[in-house]
C-alpha cells in the first residue's frame, strides 16, 4: 500500500492546478517504503491530454536516486477532465517500446499516480500496471503529519 | 572519437546493466552501430524493424536533442556525452 504525507499529497494537486490547462507530469521519490519528495518534470507534450517527461531532467533524477539511496517511489501525471485512473494511452506507455503489453512494464515496482481535476476536491490514486496491461489500483494510506 | 554514453531504464537492460560506459563513433549513428556490437540486441532494443529509430527514444548530444542537430548525422568530438533515454509518458488520450 503507497504511504504518502498528506503535505505530498497536496504537492501533487497544487502542481496539477499550476500546470492547466496542461496535464502536469513528475515523479515521487521514496525511501523504506513512504514517499518522500515531489520533484516536478517538465512536461515537454505541454498538452491538455498527453504528457511526456522531459528525458534529461529524468535522467538527473535518476542520478540524484543514485546517490542519495531513494527510489522511483512513484510517477504521477494528472488528467484534467477524466478520471484518475490509466488511460489506454497511460497502459500503453508502460512498456517499452510503447504497447508490447506482454513484456515487463518499464518500472514494476513503481506506482503510477494520477491525479484528476474532474471532481472537487481532486482526486488522487495510485496504481501498479502489470504484463498484459493489466491496470490494479493500490489504494492510498494519506499520513497526516 | 571516443565519447561517453550514458542510458537509464529499459536501455540500461541491454548494456549489461551499466548506467555509463565508453564507446566510440564518428557520428551519432555510427556510435549506435558500435554499441550493437558491443552490446549485441542493443539496435533491436531501441530501432523499429525499418531501422529507424523508436520514437519514443531520446539521443542527446551533451544536452541537445540530436533531432535539433543532424540527426543521427551528428557528428560526435572525443570527449562527448551522449545520452540515449526512453521517453516517458502518457496522457488521457
Amino acid at each position: 500500500m503507497p504511504q504518502i504525507a498528506r503535505a505530498l499529497v497536496e504537492e501533487l494537486i497544487a502542481h496539477a492546478r499550476e500546470e492547466l490547462p496542461n496535464e502536469c507530469c513528475g515523479m515521487v521519490h521514496g525511501r523504506d517504503g513512504a514517499a518522500v519528495a515531489v520533484h516536478r518534470v517538465t512536461n515537454v507534450a505541454a498538452s491538455p491530454y498527453r504528457y511526456e517527461m522531459n528525458p534529461l531532467q529524468m535522467m538527473r533524477l535518476e542520478r540524484a536516486r543514485d546517490e542519495s539511496g531513494e527510489t522511483l517511489f512513484a510517477i504521477y501525471h494528472s488528467h484534467v477532465a477524466s478520471e484518475a485512473r490509466p488511460s489506454p494511452t497511460d497502459v500503453r506507455m508502460a512498456f517499452f517500446p510503447p504497447g508490447e503489453i506482454e513484456r515487463e512494464p518499464m518500472f514494476p515496482d513503481t506506482f503510477y499516480i494520477l491525479v484528476s481535476l474532474v471532481s472537487e476536491p481532486p482526486s488522487v490514486r495510485a496504481f501498479h500496471v502489470r504484463t498484459g496491461g493489466v491496470v490494479e489500483e493500490e489504494p492510498i494510506a494519506v499520513i497526516e503529519a | 572519437m571516443a565519447v561517453k554514453v550514458h542510458v537509464t531504464s529499459v536501455i540500461q537492460k541491454v548494456v549489461d546493466g551499466q548506467r555509463e560506459f565508453d564507446s566510440d563513433g564518428a557520428t551519432v549513428g555510427e556510435l549506435l552501430s558500435n554499441i550493437d556490437r558491443q552490446y549485441p540486441g542493443f539496435a533491436q532494443q531501441i530501432m523499429a524493424a525499418d531501422g529507424k529509430l523508436h520514437r519514443f527514444v531520446n539521443i542527446y548530444l551533451n544536452d541537445e536533442d540530436v533531432r535539433f542537430l543532424d540527426g543521427q548525422e551528428t557528428a560526435l568530438s572525443d570527449g562527448d556525452t551522449v545520452s540515449i533515454l526512453p521517453a516517458l509518458a502518457g496522457g488521457a488520450r
